[in-house]
């Protein structure tokens, strides 16, 4: 018996650093959860393609597993071996789920590798409001109670409005609206005073010749792309940071080894010029957080969250 | 001008000439196979997008949109099967005619109208995209509201006597549209608990269901019976001769008119899609066939080989794809889901339609124009083709094998939406629903057109009161929302008309018996 788990453990420690020299031997399964098209697809393909130019023997493969809005190929990853073949397309959506959508995994299931994008929440207004600045938007909105365009209720943009709600003495009417397109034609027609959107997405719709404008950013500095526009802070909100994230995650139980060959891989593609020309051409701004950085992202992210999804009743 | 110039220079590249074509093709066999759509083409299309230029690519998606809302007319003519969920009325009185052995005809009907409407389309994409654009704007929750209910309403006209089916049908759409997770509660309806339904049924595997498996059970059916009575099967009908009369041209013409205006306006307001606008132009051509054809002598009765009833629904399809794209080039609002797919596409090449993409990438954005332009041109001859080649050659094989064919065939185009198993169950499941409502004679078409609209029935109508303040005059406000309280009168004439007329039909009965 001894001799038994002697070899055992034998075999261990001279498999283990072996594995990690040969890791990765075959192609890698990069999964996302969501149609081909959307920002999960689109980020992954151009990680994905800058990543193969760096790999040697192996090739990450985009793996599109849509369903139940990014559940069903979230829970795939979670019970797929942790052996580093199986890589998923972490959203921020991972925190909520399990809590918001009875989602059957927990975020503890996966292990953060390397964060790549991160996504502030900002105050939009049509182009013909009549607030020019967060500070005339929000003195308004303790007179006059705004109707607020949102994803949907419960989502993590309502949550930010809740979130502002909680440390100001504002409360907003939420207008559910799904899909980014007829959240646009709401703003950039007049028909809401407001929307809460993701900064990648409204960009687009945002400056020469956009029919919307942004009021502030809910980041803790300003965004390069719009110098003039303030953080939530320096508008009187006290939420340093709001931002939904994009990275890679694997199932939990994955070597230490592999987790690190994979997150020195996506800084790597991040040292990459190209990579970063193509992100940005894209609409998301390209970050590098190793899995340590992630971790603590998400961790955040969750401890925003629960408070608010507790204090507003919003848990199924 | 010059911008247009660009455009044409962009597509006149050999390789995305030939991009083009190659989608047109691939469009029409996509679309003439059932169970196989425009959505599911690009599902798979859109990741090998990623290694082409972004001309190329898009020249062919641009293609297959184009081309797939024709071939859907081919099996709808055939078999009687509707290649595509816009070929549905197509159905009707195609396959009427071709059973009466003008199949030939009503294929070629069909082809000119998607290129009369698909022309007129593009034109007014070509021409008028950012002024109308604007008018997409001015659609609000009440304006989107008062949408949904003209549109429910589009089908009053087509039930007639079959009222209550029909209302029970629209009412079946509408509760399966619920299901999901709420986004105006964020909690979960009818969901049992299974993470594939958190965004409600899926839609793709759904309609292909519908559709397709529907149908095929509809063929076996009809094989099996066939042969318990030892009959011969009936024969599939010869294509025959494409030519089409200078008269029918002629009398074609206002209904071309007619439902391509019909067809740009829905196409262009983001929501409502395809199914819509076959839906009000199948109904408005209907009303007018019956007051100008109908009784007449060698005129069928409506629903039974009318030619009107080919024509409107192929032009109205047609004219939905080149303007569903107004809204998404110039404001980044996508018309349906379909041209929703071409954002993918663009920001897969790190371009995000809106007002930046014409002065960002303004070569691209023109050479898609013009494409839609070229792609409709090239439709009557890339049909003409299809028809005498591979139709032909697939008509030809027997029905026990296409039966197994093409249930394969939906079933892989079910899971490769996605790529999710619990897809093909949802469209065997559909397949059963569609196939006991057609023994039970309750008609798909308002159940279709319920699941489209319920979702934005819903949201619409709670984000206007929400906004009002639970006020329900909007809707009929004629200062605030004329163009809401407009289609609000439309939506109540399409339901007090056929009542009306009915009566004056009754009175005029009546006042004749007297006098006898």
């Amino acid at each position: 018996m001894k001799i038994v788990t002697l070899t055992a453990t034998l075999a261990v420690l001279l498999t283990t650093p072996l594995f990690a020299q040969t890791y990765p031997e075959r192609d890698i399964d990069l999964v996302v959860p969501f149609d081909a098209g959307g920002s999960g697809d689109v980020t992954s393909r151009i990680i994905a393609e800058t990543a193969n130019t760096l790999l040697d023997g192996a090739k990450i493969n985009v793996v599109n597993r849509a369903g139940g809005g990014g559940v069903v190929g979230q829970t795939f990853v979670s019970k797929a071996k942790p052996d580093g073949y199986t890589i998923l397309a972490m959203t921020s959506s991972v925190v909520t789920n399990p809590q918001m959508k009875g989602a059957p995994y927990e975020v503890s299931d996966f292990r953060p590798v390397a964060l790549y994008n991160l996504d502030p929440e900002v105050i939009a207004v049509p182009q013909s409001s009549p607030y020019q600045t967060a500070e005339e938007f929000l003195a308004a909105a303790k007179d006059k109670k705004m109707n607020v365009v949102v994803a949907g209720i419960a989502t993590s943009h309502h949550m930010s409005g809740l979130a502002i709600e909680r440390v100001t003495d504002i409360t907003f009417n939420y207008i559910p609206t799904k899909g980014f397109g007829a959240q646009v034609q709401a703003i950039a027609g007049g028909h809401a005073d407001a929307a809460l959107w993701p900064l990648g997405e409204a960009a687009g719709q945002a400056g020469n010749g956009g029919g919307v404008r942004i009021l502030a950013i809910a980041s803790e500095e300003r965004n390069e792309a719009f110098p003039d526009v303030p953080t939530f802070e320096e508008v009187g909100i006290d939420i340093p940071i709001w931002a939904t994230f994009r990275g890679w995650a694997v199932p939990k139980g994955t070597p230490d080894e592999v987790v690190k060959t994979l997150s020195d891989l996506m800084k790597s593609v991040y040292d990459t010029p190209e990579y970063i020309e193509k992100m940005d051409a894209a609409g998301y701004g390209a970050v590098y957080r190793d899995a340590e950085g992630f971790s603590f992202v998400v961790d955040s992210y969750a401890a925003q969250t629960s408070v608010i999804i507790e204090e507003a009743g919003l848990g199924q | 001008m010059d911008l247009i110039l660009l455009g044409f220079q962009t597509l006149a590249d050999p390789m995305v000439i030939a991009m083009l074509l190659l989608g047109v093709f691939a469009g029409m066999l996509v679309g003439s196979i059932p169970g196989i759509n425009d959505n599911i083409a690009f599902a798979v299309f859109i990741p090998f997008s990623f290694s082409m230029p972004p001309e190329q690519a898009l020249a062919l998606m641009v293609g297959v949109y184009c081309a797939a809302a024709t071939g859907g007319a081919i099996p709808a003519i055939v078999i009687k099967v509707p290649g595509t969920a816009s070929s549905l009325l197509t159905a009707e009185d195609g396959n009427a005619m071709a059973r009466k052995g003008a199949a030939g005809r009503a294929l070629s009907i069909a082809i000119t109208s998607s290129v009369v409407g698909g022309v007129l389309s593009s034109l007014v994409l070509l021409f008028f995209a950012p002024s109308l654009a604007k008018v997409a704007l001015k659609f609000g929750y009440v304006e989107n509201f008062a949408l949904a209910i003209l549109g429910l309403s589009s089908v009053v006209g087509l039930l007639r006597g079959n009222i209550i089916k029909g209302a029970i049908a629209a009412l079946i759409g509408l509760l399966i549209a619920t299901i999901g997770f709420s986004p105006m509660t964020g909690g979960a309806r009818y969901t049992f608990d299974n993470v594939n339904l958190i965004e409600g049924i899926p839609f793709v595997p759904l309609l292909v269901g519908l559709f397709g498996i529907a149908a095929m059970l509809d063929l076996k059916a009809e094989l099996l019976k066939s042969r318990a009575e030892n009959a011969a099967p009936v024969a599939l009908p010869n294509i025959g001769s494409l030519k089409l009369p200078r008269a029918l041209l002629r009398r074609l013409a206002p209904v071309w008119w007619i439902s391509a205006l019909i067809g740009n306006l829905i196409g262009m307001l983001p929501g409502a899609g395809m199914l819509m606008a076959i839906f009000l132009a199948y109904n408005q051509a209907a009303g007018r066939y019956r007051r100008l054809f109908a009784g007449k002598p060698g005129e069928p009765e409506w629903g039974q080989g009318a030619p009107e009833g080919v024509a409107a629904p192929e032009t109205a399809n047609n004219a939905v794809t080149a303007s569903s794209m107004v809204p998404l080039l110039s404001l980044g609002i996508p018309g349906n889901s379909t041209s929703a797919l071409f954002i993918g596409a663009l920001a897969l090449h790190g371009m995000v339609p809106g007002p930046l993409l014409f002065t960002q990438h303004g070569n691209i954005a023109w050479m898609i124009i013009v494409a839609f332009l070229a792609a409709n041109i090239v439709l009557w001859p890339v049909a003409w083709l299809v028809l005498r080649t591979v139709s032909q050659y697939v008509f030809s094989i027997r029905k026990e094998a296409m039966v197994g064919v093409i249930a394969l065939l939906c079933l892989m185009g079910a899971y490769s939406d996605g790529g999710n198993l619990f897809n093909m169950w949802v469209a065997v499941a559909a397949g059963l629903v569609a196939y006991v409502m057609r023994l039970a004679n309750i008609p798909l078409g308002p159940a279709i057109l319920g699941l489209v609209l319920g979702p934005q029935l819903e949201t619409s109508l709670h984000n206007s009161l929400s906004i009002s303040q639970g006020s329900w005059g909007v809707f009929f406000n004629v200062s605030e929302h004329p163009i809401s309280a407009g289609m609000m009168f439309v939506s109540v004439l399409l339901w007090i008309l056929p009542a009306l007329l009915g009566l004056r039909e009754r009175v005029r009965a009546n006042k004749g018996g007297q006098k006898t």
